[in-house]
C-alpha cells in the first residue's frame, strides 16, 4: 500500500521541525562533565543550548560534543538527576570547536528528573504543572526490614498516610493519598508495576483479622507478593490533577513502580544476603495482683474477694524473637541490541507471634531487544509464590492476642493431661495455646505479573509505544478450627476459599515531539488504554469435623461462589506547549467507558490542564540580584478530573438472587434496586505550588496547596419499602479535601570527606463530608467510624461522658451487690441525648477523628567519605485519635494492670472491670491520642574498599546494619498506635483491637557485586 | 525512513483499534441471571414463582411478631430487644423499629414478585397454558395473602405500587382487592383441567400446598373479616377437610419461627396460655412445652418454650383446617343461626384425633342451650377456641377487633404506624 496520505502527513509534520538553521554558519562545542566534589566523570548528563533545539548526552567518560551550533553567544545548560543545573556562557566562533568543561554540584533535589505522567510518555518534572512524587529505588530497596513495597514507602511520600495495619509478615499496609474521597468505594490507590495494573485487594476470604464480611479488611494485602528488591523508582500521582488519564479508577491516586531493566555491558552480578531479628515493641501490662478482684470471683478464679490467687502471664510463650532471612541474586547486562535483567529472591520471616510466618520466592526476567535502530521490544515476567501461616487476631474472639486479652490472669492455660487438651477459656474465645498449636490458617499465592512492550520511532520525533500487561494469581486460603477446640459444643469448622484473579491491560501511546521554532515546542500524545479485571472466588467449607480432620470430606459441606468483572476502555489526547523552554502548558482529555455503568452513563470525559513556569530561566530573573541566591524558582498550577468505581460492578442491573423453596430452585429480586443511571464518582482537583531552590539548589523547598472535591459519591439511598426493594445505589454524596504539602531538602555539607543531606516533609489534609443522602444522615461503619456531614470521613461516633458545668466528668453512685454484700461505687455517667419529640436515649456524638492533622517525616543521610553512610528516617503523625478497643476489653475482664488498683484499694472496685452501669459503652473513655513519631529506619552502611572486596572475588562489597521501627515516641497506651483492625477499609480507620503490633526489626546484610 | 517503515507505523494503531473494538463493555452479572431472562423466559418465570413463595414463607415470623407480642401469645426473653418490649408494653414505641418495617417490607417484596409474574406470564408463549394459569393464579393468591396479612396490621396500605409514590388505601378498599384477587385466582385456576397443571405442580408448587384449598381458605378468612358471612360460610365449605397447605423449609432454609424462638431464643409463649386453658384442653401441649420450667421474660412475665415450631425444618401451615369450622361458627352466629354455630363450636371442641398435623382439643361438648345459647356466649366461646386452635397463626390481633368484648386480651396498639422508612422515602405515604 503506497499511501500518498502518509507522505502528506509526514510532510506537514516535517514542516514543524526547524530546518532554517542549516543555512547559517556554525561551529561546535565539546567538553567534559564532572562531579564538582569528586572530579569523577558524570555520564548521562543532558547538555542543551538555550534558544535552540540542540541537545546531547554525556558519555560514561563524561565527554560530550555538540555540532552545528550557530556562531555567536550562547548559554550552555547541563542537567543531571541529583545535580543542580549548570549554566555556562559560551561564544562559538564560525567553523571552530570551543571546549567547555562543566563541573556539576550536588543539588538537593532534581527538578528536571524524568518522570512518567500516566500517559506512558515520559517528561521532565519541570514541565509538569502537577506534583509527581518520585522515590528512588535505593531508598526502597535498602529500606531495612521492609519486605513489601508499601512498607518500604513509609515516610517517603509527602502527603501520604501509609500505615501497616497488622505486624504479621505481609501485614496489610494502607496508603491514603491526600485523604479519603469515597465512602463505599475503594480508597486505596491504583498500583501499576511497569505499566501493568496489579491487584492490591485486601479482600478477606476467611475471617482472620476483621470479619470476612467487612469490606477490604483482610489481614494481608496482595501487594505484599511483590518483593521490593528490583525497584528502580516509584512515582506517585496523588490525585485527579495528575492522574486524569487513569480515568474512572484513579480517584484515590495512582502509584507507579518501575523496575530495573539492565543495560549494555558485561554481566553484572549482585548477591545479597540479609538476616534479621524482630521483636514486639511492647508487651501487654497484665493484672498480676496477689489477691483476687471482682472479675476473678465472677469468672471462677477465686472464691472470695481478696483471696490469695495464682496468676499467669503467658506472654513469654506467645511472643518470640522472630528470625528472618532474605537472599537475592541479580544478573544484568547486555550486548548488541540485547539487554537483560534477571533476578531471584527468597525471603522467609517468622512473626513475632509464635507459629505465624511467611516465605516468598520470586523470579523475574526482563529482556529488551533492539530489533532495529528504531524498534525496541521488551518482555518482562515475574513469577511469585508466597506462603503465609496466619492465625486469627483482632476481632476474632478465638484470636491469639484476642484470647490473651479476654482471659483473666487467674486462668491456668497450660495443657491438662487429665483432659487431654488445653483447658477451655472460661470467659470468651479460646485458650491462646489451643489457637497457637491446633489452629491452621495458611495462605498460598501463586502469581504471574508480566508484560510485553514495544516501542517504535518511525521518525525521530514520533514514538509509538504499545504494552500488554497481565497480572494473574490464585490465592488459596484455609482456616481450620478443630472440633472441641474452643468448647465442648464446638464441632469444628474448616473453610477453604480459592480466589482466581486476572487483570489485563493494554496501552497504546503515540507521542510526537515538534520544535516549531526555537521558542515554541509541542509534545502531542494520543493513546488508548483498555483494562480488564476479573475475580472469581470459590469458597468451600465444612462443619461437624471429625477429630484430626483437615480436609472437607465427610463433614457437613458448604460452598459458594462470587464473580466480579470490570472493564474500562479509554482514549486520550494530550498536548503540551513549551514556550522558550520555561513556560509549559498542558491540556488533555481522557474519554473513558467502564462496564460498571449503564449505556447512558458509560462514557465519561476526564479533562486535565496544567501550567508550569520556570521563572529562574527567565532573563529578567537571571539578571536580577535574586538569581545569586535563588537558583531555582518554578510556579505550577494544575487541574484535573478523575472517576471512582461504585462498590458493586453490577449495580446498574436489577439483580436476582438464588433461593431454594421446598426443594425447588428459585429466584428473588435483590433488595437493592439496579440503577442504570449510575455514574462514576467524580473528583475535581486543583493544585498549585512553587519549587524554590536556594544557593545553587543546595536547598530546595517544594510547596503545594490542593483542593479536591469529589461529587456524585455513590451511596445507598433508601427506597419506599412499598416498592418491594430496600435501597438503590445513587450518585448523591460530596466530600472535599483541602491541604498543603511542603518538602524541604538541603545539602548541609557537601565535601568529599563528609556530606550531610536532610529532607523534611510535612503535609496537612482537612477532609470534610459535604453531603450525604440527607443532611442528618449518620452512617456508622463497623464499630464507631462514621460518615457525617460536616465532619471528616471516619470520625469516631459513640457514647460520651456526662460532664459537670465546669467540664469535668460527672460521677454518680451506683449500688452493686457482690457475694451478698452491698457496695456503692462512684462511676462516670454516660451522657443522654434528647431526641426531637422528647425521647431520651443514650447519647452519641463525635468523640474523635482518626485522621491525622499533620504528617511529617525527617530523613538525614551522612556520608563519611565514600566508605561509610548513616541514614536515619523519622516518620510521624500528629493529631490522630485511636480507639483502644484492646484496653476496653482488658479492663472489662480485669486483665489490665490498671485493675490492680481496684484490688489494692487505690481506686474503687469495678472502676474498670465488669462493665458497671454500661461504662464500657462510654467509648469516649477509649479514644486516645494516637500521635506518634517512629524511628522508622536507621541504617549504617559500610562500603569496603575494592582491595578487600577482591579478596572475596567481588568488585564491591557492602555491609549494612539497620533497624526498622527501633523506637516509637507516643503517649498512646496500647501496643502500637499505627495498627488498624479494619486494615484497608475506606471508612473504618484507627481501631486497635488485639492486633499484632508492627515489630521492631534489626537486620544485618551483606551485598556483593561481581 | 522508508515507505515500508511508514506503512508499519499504522499497523500498531490499527491493531490497537481492533483490540479495542473487541473489548465489549457490556457485561452481564455472572452471579445471577439478568432480569431480561427472569421475566421473559418460561424457566425464569418458574424460578420467580418459586422465589415468590420463598419470600412469603420466609417472612412468616416477621408477620407473626407484632400480632403475637401485642396480644397474649408471646413474650420475649431478651432484655436488649427494646422493640419487642415496646410491642409488649406499648411504651417507648417508635415507628423506626424494624418490627414495624418488616411485615410491610416483606409483603411488598412478595407483591413485587407477584406483580412481575402477573405482568409477564401472559407475555411468554413458551410457558404453555397450564404453567401460565397456575403461575397467574398463584401470583394472585400470594398477592392477596400479602396484602391481606398487612392490612390486618396497619391502618392503611398501598394497593397499586406501580407508581413511584404509592398512596396507602383504607382497610375496606384493601379487603375488596384481596377478595377480588382471590375470586379471580379461583376462576383462573379452575379454568384448566387438572392434567394440564402437572408441570405447575411439580416445578412450581412442590409438595404440601393445595392451591384451590388455600384460595378457598383465604376467601373464607377474608370474607369473614369483611363481614360477608354467607360468602365466608360457602368458601369454608369448599375447603376440603384433612388437606393441609404448608410452607416447607428444606435445608438450607429453616423455619423462621424456629429461628426466632429456638435458635436465637428471643420469643417464647406466655405461661398464661397454659394457665388460662380449660382443664384437659389437649391443644395447649400441642403448641407449648408444658413440662418445661417457666422462663422469666422481660418485662416480668413467665414464659414457656414453644413446641411449635421447634424443629428447624418444621413446616408452617398456611391455614389450619379448624379455622374453617370456627369461621362457620362465627358467621352463623352473626347471621343469627345459633344452632349451627353451636354445632361447629362443639365440632372443634370434641375432635379427638386428626389424620393431619393439627391441634385437637379433645374436650367435652358444651350444652347448646345453656352454654352456647346466646350470641355473646357463642362469640366468647369462639374467641376461646380460636385462641387455642389458631395459636401463633397471626390472627389473634384481628380477633380482638372482630370479637370485641368477647375476647380476654387488649392489644397494646390498635394498629402499627406506617414504617418510618416508607414515610421518609415516599411523600405520598401521608405520615
Amino acid at each position: 500500500m503506497r499511501s500518498p496520505y502518509v507522505h502528506r502527513l509526514w510532510s506537514v509534520l516535517s514542516l514543524l521541525t526547524p530546518l532554517a538553521l542549516a543555512a547559517q554558519q556554525t561551529g561546535a562545542i565539546r567538553g567534559r562533565v564532572s562531579d564538582a566534589a569528586t572530579d569523577q566523570p558524570v555520564t548521562d548528563a543532558r547538555v542543551t543550548i538555550e534558544q535552540t533545539t540542540l541537545a546531547t548526552t554525556s558519555l560514561p567518560n563524561g565527554q560530550y560534543a555538540l555540532g552545528g551550533v550557530p556562531a555567536g553567544h550562547h548559554v550552555l545548560l547541563v542537567r543531571r538527576v541529583g545535580y543542580a543545573i549548570a549554566r555556562q556562557d559560551v561564544d562559538v566562533p564560525v567553523a571552530d570547536t570551543t571546549e567547555v568543561n562543566v563541573a556539576l554540584r550536588a543539588a538537593a533535589v532534581a527538578l528536571d528528573a524524568i518522570v512518567v505522567t500516566g500517559t506512558g510518555a515520559p517528561a521532565e518534572r519541570r514541565v509538569l504543572g502537577n506534583t509527581i512524587e518520585s522515590v528512588p529505588g535505593d531508598a526502597l530497596n535498602q529500606a531495612p526490614g521492609a519486605t513489601t513495597v508499601d512498607q518500604a514507602l513509609e515516610g517517603k511520600i509527602t502527603g501520604a498516610v501509609i500505615s501497616q495495619s497488622s505486624g504479621v509478615p505481609g501485614g496489610e499496609v494502607s496508603v491514603r493519598l491526600r485523604g479519603t474521597s469515597t465512602v463505599l468505594g475503594n480508597a486505596e490507590p491504583l498500583w501499576v508495576v511497569d505499566g501493568v495494573i496489579v491487584d492490591n485487594s485486601a479482600q478477606a476470604l476467611v475471617s482472620l483479622g476483621a470479619n470476612a464480611g467487612r469490606g477490604n479488611a483482610a489481614l494481608s494485602n496482595r501487594l505484599s507478593d511483590i518483593a521490593p528488591g528490583d525497584i528502580e523508582r516509584v512515582e506517585v500521582l496523588k490525585g485527579a490533577a495528575a492522574a486524569a488519564l487513569y480515568g474512572s479508577r484513579a480517584n484515590s491516586g495512582v502509584i507507579q513502580i518501575f523496575t530495573k531493566r539492565g543495560g549494555p555491558g558485561p554481566a553484572r552480578v549482585t548477591v545479597s544476603s540479609e538476616v534479621g531479628l524482630s521483636e514486639t515493641p511492647k508487651k501487654f501490662a497484665f493484672n498480676m495482683a496477689p489477691n483476687a478482684g471482682w472479675t476473678d470471683v465472677v469468672y471462677g478464679g477465686a472464691d472470695s474477694l481478696g483471696a490469695l490467687v495464682q496468676r499467669y502471664d503467658i506472654q513469654d510463650s506467645v511472643w518470640r524473637t522472630a528470625f528472618s532471612t532474605v537472599s537475592r541474586v541479580s544478573v544484568s547486562g547486555g550486548s548488541g541490541g540485547t539487554s537483560y535483567y534477571l533476578s531471584g529472591a527468597y525471603d522467609a520471616q517468622q512473626a513475632i507471634v509464635q507459629a505465624e510466618g511467611r516465605h516468598r520466592t520470586s523470579v523475574s526476567a526482563t529482556i529488551s531487544q533492539q530489533l532495529r535502530p528504531n524498534v525496541d521490544v521488551r518482555l518482562r515476567g515475574s513469577f511469585i509464590q508466597t506462603h503465609s501461616d496466619f492465625l486469627p487476631e483482632g476481632e476474632q474472639t478465638q484470636g491469639v492476642l484476642t484470647s490473651l486479652v479476654f482471659t483473666p490472669t487467674t486462668v491456668k492455660p497450660f495443657y491438662d493431661p487429665n483432659l487431654g487438651r488445653y483447658p477451655y477459656n472460661p470467659v470468651l474465645g479460646a485458650n491462646p495455646f489451643t489457637v497457637l498449636y491446633t489452629f491452621q490458617a495458611p495462605q498460598d499465592v501463586t502469581r504471574f505479573v508480566g508484560s510485553a512492550e514495544a516501542s517504535f520511532r518511525p521518525v525521530p520525533s514520533l514514538t509509538v509505544r504499545a504494552l500488554v500487561g497481565l497480572d494473574d494469581y490464585r490465592e488459596e486460603d484455609k482456616y481450620l478450627q478443630p472440633p472441641f477446640s474452643t468448647g465442648a459444643s464446638f464441632t469444628g469448622s474448616i473453610s477453604n476459599p480459592i480466589k482466581m484473579q486476572r487483570n489485563v491491560n493494554t496501552d497504546l501511546t503515540a507521542t510526537q515531539v515538534a520544535q516549531l521554532s526555537p521558542t515554541l515546542g509541542l509534545t502531542s500524545t494520543l493513546g488508548y488504554r483498555y483494562t480488564s479485571t476479573r475475580s472469581d472466588i470459590l469458597a468451600a467449607g465444612a462443619t461437624n469435623l471429625a477429630v484430626g480432620q483437615t480436609d472437607l470430606n465427610g463433614a457437613t459441606p458448604t460452598a459458594s461462589q462470587g464473580i466480579a468483572e470490570l472493564r474500562t476502555l479509554g482514549g486520550f489526547a494530550e498536548e503540551r506547549v513549551a514556550v522558550a523552554d520555561r513556560l509549559f502548558v498542558t491540556g488533555g482529555l481522557n474519554v473513558e467507558g467502564a462496564s460498571a455503568f449503564g449505556p447512558d452513563e458509560r462514557w465519561q470525559a476526564y479533562p486535565r490542564a496544567s501550567a508550569s513556569w520556570v521563572v529562574n530561566d527567565e532573563p529578567f530573573f537571571r539578571n536580577s540580584g535574586l538569581a545569586n541566591r535563588v537558583s531555582a524558582l518554578r510556579l505550577r498550577l494544575a487541574y484535573g478530573e478523575t472517576g471512582g468505581q461504585p462498590p458493586n460492578q453490577y449495580a446498574q442491573f436489577d439483580n436476582y438472587v438464588n433461593v431454594s423453596f421446598s426443594g425447588q430452585p428459585g429466584l428473588v429480586a435483590s433488595t437493592t434496586a439496579g440503577n442504570p443511571a449510575l455514574r462514576p464518582e467524580r473528583q475535581r482537583e486543583i493544585e498549585g505550588g512553587m519549587d524554590v531552590g536556594l544557593w545553587n539548589d543546595r536547598a530546595l523547598a517544594e510547596l503545594t496547596y490542593y483542593h479536591r472535591r469529589t461529587s456524585d459519591l455513590v451511596l445507598s439511598v433508601p427506597l419506599p419499602p412499598s416498592r418491594g426493594q430496600a435501597s438503590q445505589l445513587q450518585n448523591v454524596g460530596v466530600v472535599s479535601d483541602r491541604g498543603w504539602e511542603a518538602a524541604f531538602t538541603t545539602v548541609n555539607v557537601d565535601k568529599p570527606s563528609f556530606s550531610w543531606r536532610t529532607r523534611l516533609s510535612l503535609a496537612h489534609d482537612r477532609n470534610r463530608v459535604d453531603r450525604l443522602v440527607t443532611a442528618t444522615d449518620t452512617l456508622v461503619f463497623d464499630y464507631l467510624n462514621a460518615v457525617i456531614p460536616g465532619q471528616p470521613i471516619g470520625v469516631f461516633f459513640g457514647g460520651y461522658y456526662a460532664r459537670n458545668p465546669d467540664g469535668s466528668i460527672a460521677y454518680a453512685p451506683v449500688s452493686v451487690t457482690m457475694q451478698g454484700k452491698p457496695y456503692t461505687l462512684l462511676l462516670p455517667v454516660r451522657a443522654r441525648d434528647t431526641l426531637p419529640g422528647g425521647v431520651i436515649v443514650n447519647g452519641r456524638k463525635v468523640i474523635g477523628d482518626p485522621n491525622p492533622s499533620l504528617t511529617a517525616s525527617l530523613s538525614n543521610t551522612f556520608d563519611l567519605g565514600r566508605r561509610v553512610q548513616l541514614s536515619v528516617l523519622l516518620d510521624g503523625r500528629f493529631g490522630n485519635k485511636v480507639a483502644n478497643f484492646t484496653r476496653r476489653i482488658t479492663e472489662l475482664f480485669g486483665v489490665d494492670k490498671e485493675v490492680e488498683r481496684e484490688i489494692t484499694g487505690d481506686t474503687v472496685p469495678r472502676t474498670f472491670s465488669l462493665n458497671p452501669a454500661g461504662r464500657s459503652l462510654i467509648y469516649e473513655e477509649y479514644i486516645e491520642d494516637g500521635s506518634f513519631v517512629k524511628l522508622r529506619e536507621i541504617a549504617l552502611s559500610l562500603h569496603f574498599d575494592q582491595a578487600l572486596a577482591r579478596r572475596f572475588g567481588a568488585e564491591a562489597m557492602d555491609l549494612r546494619f539497620a533497624a526498622r521501627n527501633l523506637h516509637t515516641w507516643t503517649s498512646y497506651r496500647g501496643l502500637d498506635p499505627e495498627v488498624n483492625l479494619f486494615s484497608a477499609s475506606t471508612v473504618s480507620r484507627g481501631v486497635d483491637f488485639a492486633n499484632t503490633p508492627i515489630p521492631r526489626t534489626y537486620t544485618l546484610s551483606l551485598n556483593f557485586a561481581f | 525512513m522508508t515507505h515500508r517503515d511508514l506503512r508499519r507505523t499504522w499497523l500498531l494503531p490499527v491493531l490497537a483499534t481492533l483490540a479495542g473494538a473487541a473489548c465489549d463493555l457490556t457485561l452481564t452479572n455472572p452471579n445471577a441471571p439478568p432480569e431480561q431472562t427472569v421475566l421473559n423466559t418460561p424457566d425464569g418465570l418458574v424460578a420467580l414463582a418459586v422465589g415468590m413463595q420463598s419470600q412469603y414463607a420466609g417472612a412468616v415470623a416477621d408477620f407473626l411478631v407484632p400480632p403475637s407480642l401485642m396480644t397474649d401469645e408471646w413474650g420475649t426473653t431478651s432484655k436488649s430487644l427494646i422493640a419487642y418490649q415496646s410491642l409488649l408494653t406499648g411504651q417507648n414505641f417508635d415507628p423506626s423499629y424494624a418490627v414495624v418495617l418488616a411485615p410491610w417490607a416483606d409483603a411488598y417484596r412478595t407483591i413485587k414478585s407477584a406483580n412481575n409474574l402477573l405482568a409477564h406470564a401472559p407475555q411468554v408463549p413458551g410457558l404453555g397454558s397450564g404453567l401460565e394459569t397456575g403461575i397467574v393464579s398463584l401470583a394472585k393468591l400470594y398477592r392477596a395473602m400479602a396484602l391481606g396479612t398487612i392490612i390486618l396490621e396497619y391502618q392503611s396500605v398501598p394497593i397499586d405500587v406501580s407508581v413511584p409514590f404509592p398512596v396507602p388505601q383504607p382497610r375496606t378498599a384493601v379487603l375488596d382487592t384481596v377478595l377480588a384477587l382471590l375470586e379471580s385466582a379461583r376462576v383462573d385456576f379452575t379454568s384448566v383441567p387438572a392434567a394440564a397443571l402437572t408441570g405447575f405442580n411439580t416445578r412450581v408448587l412442590g409438595t404440601g400446598f393445595n392451591v384451590l384449598n388455600t384460595i378457598d381458605a383465604m376467601r373464607a378468612r377474608y370474607y369473614l373479616i369483611a363481614g360477608q358471612y354467607q360468602q365466608a360460610i360457602d368458601a369454608a365449605d369448599s375447603v376440603k377437610a384433612n388437606v393441609l397447605s404448608v410452607f416447607k423449609y428444606t435445608s438450607p432454609a429453616v423455619n423462621p419461627i424456629y429461628d426466632l424462638s429456638i435458635r436465637t431464643g428471643y420469643v417464647a409463649a406466655l405461661k398464661s396460655f397454659k394457665d388460662q386453658a380449660e382443664p384437659g384442653d389437649a391443644r395447649v401441649s400441642y403448641w407449648v412445652d408444658t413440662t418445661a420450667a417457666p422462663i422469666t421474660g422481660n418485662p416480668d412475665s413467665l414464659l414457656l418454650p414453644l413446641r411449635k415450631y421447634s424443629g428447624q425444618n418444621d413446616p408452617y401451615p398456611v391455614y389450619l383446617p379448624d379455622e374453617m369450622v370456627l369461621i362457620k361458627a362465627e358467621a352463623f352466629t352473626q347471621l343469627g343461626q345459633l344452632d349451627s354455630a353451636a354445632f361447629y363450636v362443639n365440632a372443634v371442641r370434641t375432635q379427638s384425633s386428626s389424620p393431619v398435623d393439627e391441634p385437637v382439643a379433645n374436650l367435652p361438648a358444651l350444652d347448646p342451650a345453656t352454654q352456647l345459647g346466646t350470641p355473646a356466649q357463642l362469640l366468647a366461646q369462639i374467641a376461646y377456641e380460636r385462641r387455642y386452635e389458631l395459636f401463633e397463626q397471626g390472627l389473634r390481633w384481628e380477633d380482638t377487633r372482630r370479637l370485641g368484648s368477647a375476647i380476654t386480651t387488649t392489644p397494646t396498639l390498635a394498629v402499627l404506624p406506617i414504617p418510618l422508612q416508607e414515610c421518609d422515602a415516599n411523600p405520598a405515604a401521608g405520615c
